[in-house]
């Protein structure tokens, strides 16, 4: 599977599946009503089933499989450890707080019927998280010290979240939303979550494609990727930030799915081959052709299925099964 | 003018107002315990580490040099190669070319230097470790860069790989290089044009090897006693044919 046929083949299987999304569903279309429906024609119920509702769940989809796909391989990278992982660096953890803590406290303050406060509060979060681990880390922030400040961060996130589930148990209400935010999904989004999520992601993928080339030498060693012509620090500082924002959007309009950023670049490495230049779009693609896939499977199951737990149920042992193979 | 030149380089708690200057076409050994420094040195000598005092490369000071001109001027090779990612051999060897606009310019000839040509698609992480330190090498090669600075390339090689990595540094010099090679090997050490010798992060010796390798200084800095005997000396075969018997 080596060569020139990764592209093209991820690209087919992501409109693939973007085509699988908007057809498949309590009601199901044929290709040519859904061609119909996106057109603009055909019958009415197809239409409005189509163009909004299916099309920006769709759209959801694509931009948070690629933002995650794309925080995988950069964390990856960053860390020089292929099993890194966009929760890693306690970003998710920050961003889930935030949203929770709107969820829970939000009606005391007012802000519950705020569209903008959940998604603004996940961001808020996972930059405070990231800034945080930078601010522990600053000292010669080494990659070990990194790393042990997400664990540490992720553990005292973790806790605040628990917290605030628990102190809100009285509520049936709040309880079952934090419950639904924290595994994740793409039920009900629409056309503000697009607008909120799609642009922003598609500029900060756009911004990293560049960054492959040193992104290959960061990995392979910071003193040598240094001596060979790289500005460490400022790469580093643009690999972070960047994937910050991706994971902290994509957790702002879905909620937490994990396992994407973790399994996707690692299943394309191995397939295709460490360079960046070509991982990077690869996972971005991969991403979101993987996170539009679970979601199917959670529409044609219906009986409950999260899409957080349908990532983590494909990713999982397919990530064990890949660690045990020979190589 | 110097090629490189060190004005009380200090790193606190390893380095300690440290000064040096060595010349183009020159070959020098860095010697000393282990935990003397030396690859603390290497390090700052090559603007890895920050560190107090001044380095100049080619009569400039490294803080006025950017980045990619850096790459082009120095290339450092560490003493442990990392390699976390399955890159191909020849990819790793081609990020030496990375301040030249990745021109593919003499990565050929320097995994053929090196003997790894034949390892070219072979992934990183599938190398021994002394071949691992050999694409470190050739990636520094690569560079094209006059001043190389070396942490210790050839404590895992075996012996014939080991006397090319020093014919390699050999050549550089004749060729206008400078050349600056950590080693634990003070018989090889010997056959340099000038050996630093470093102890607790000062200079204890810096000159001709056989001016500053003596008996008391070995005494002093490694707490053994040296003799000078005959012994076994392996070389390289020359082009002419086998070594005489």
């Amino acid at each position: 599977m080596r060569g020139r046929a990764a592209g093209p083949t991820l690209v087919g299987l992501l409109v693939l599946a973007f085509l699988a999304a908007l057809a498949f569903g309590e009601l199901r279309l044929g290709p040519g009503e859904v061609l119909a429906a996106l057109g603009g024609g055909g019958d009415e119920v197809a239409r409005t089933v189509v163009r909004d509702f299916r099309l920006p769940r769709a759209l959801v989809g694509l931009a948070v499989g690629a933002a995650l796909g794309a925080s995988g391989v950069v964390m990856q990278a960053f860390f020089r450890n292929s099993l890194a992982s966009p929760g890693l660096l306690g970003v998710s953890s920050g961003g889930a707080l935030g949203a929770v803590a709107v969820l829970a406290l939000g009606p005391a303050l007012g802000l519950g019927a705020a569209l903008w406060a959940l998604p603004l509060a996940s961001i808020l979060g996972a930059f405070a998280a990231t800034g945080a681990v930078l601010l522990l880390a600053r000292q010669g922030a080494s990659t070990e010290r990194l790393l042990l400040s997400g664990v540490a961060l992720n553990a005292l996130l973790g806790a605040g979240t628990s917290f605030l589930l628990t102190s809100t148990a009285g509520h049936f209400e709040v309880n079952a939303q934090i419950l639904f935010w924290l595994m994740g999904g793409l039920e009900s989004r629409g056309w503000e979550h697009v607008w909120l999520g799609l642009p922003t992601i598609l500029l900060g993928c756009l911004l990293l494609l560049p960054l492959g080339r040193a992104m290959d030498l960061l990995s392979l060693g910071e003193q040598s990727a240094q001596s060979l012509g790289v500005d460490v620090g400022r790469l580093r500082g643009q690999l972070i930030v960047l994937s910050t924002v991706l994971t902290a959007l994509a957790t702002a309009v879905a909620g937490i799915v994990g396992f994407v950023g973790l399994v996707v670049p690692h299943v394309l490495r191995l397939l295709f081959g460490p360079s960046h230049r070509r991982l990077l779009p690869l996972s971005m693609l991969g991403g979101a052709a993987f996170l539009l896939a679970c979601d199917l499977i959670t529409r044609c199951f219906p009986i409950g299925l999260r899409l957080g737990v349908v990532t983590a149920l494909v990713g999982g042992p397919f990530f064990l099964w890949l660690l045990r193979r020979p190589r | 003018m110097t090629a490189l030149r060190a004005d009380r380089l200090s790193v606190p708690g390893r380095l300690e107002e440290l000064s040096l200057a060595l010349g183009p076409g020159e070959l020098v050994a860095l010697v000393g315990p282990n935990g003397a420094g030396k690859s603390t040195l290497l390090q700052a000598l090559a603007g890895l580490l920050p560190a107090r005092g001044s380095v100049a490369w080619q009569g400039q000071e490294i803080t006025r040099i950017p980045v990619l001109d850096r790459a082009r001027r120095l290339a450092w090779v560490g003493q442990e190669a990392p390699f976390e990612f399955a890159f191909p051999v020849r990819e790793v060897v081609a990020q030496g070319r990375y301040a030249w606009s990745d021109d593919p310019a003499g990565i050929a000839e320097a995994l053929e230097e090196l003997d790894i040509t034949h390892l070219g698609d072979r992934p990183v992480t599938r190398l021994s470790g002394g071949e691992r330190h050999r694409v470190g090498l050739a990636r520094a090669l690569a560079t094209g860069a006059p001043l190389q600075l070396w942490d210790e390339p050839t404590a895992q090689l075996d012996v014939r790989h080991a006397l090319e990595v020093f014919r390699l540094a050999r050549r550089l010099a004749s060729e206008g290089g400078t050349v600056l090679v950590s080693l634990h090997d003070l018989r090889a050490a010997y056959r340099f044009d000038r050996v630093l010798v470093l102890e607790g992060g000062r200079l204890a010796g810096n000159g001709i090897p056989h001016a500053v390798l003596t008996a008391d200084l070995l005494l002093k800095v490694f707490g053994v006693r040296a003799s000078f005997v005959e012994s076994l000396v392996p070389e390289l075969p020359t082009a002419a044919g086998p070594p005489v018997a």
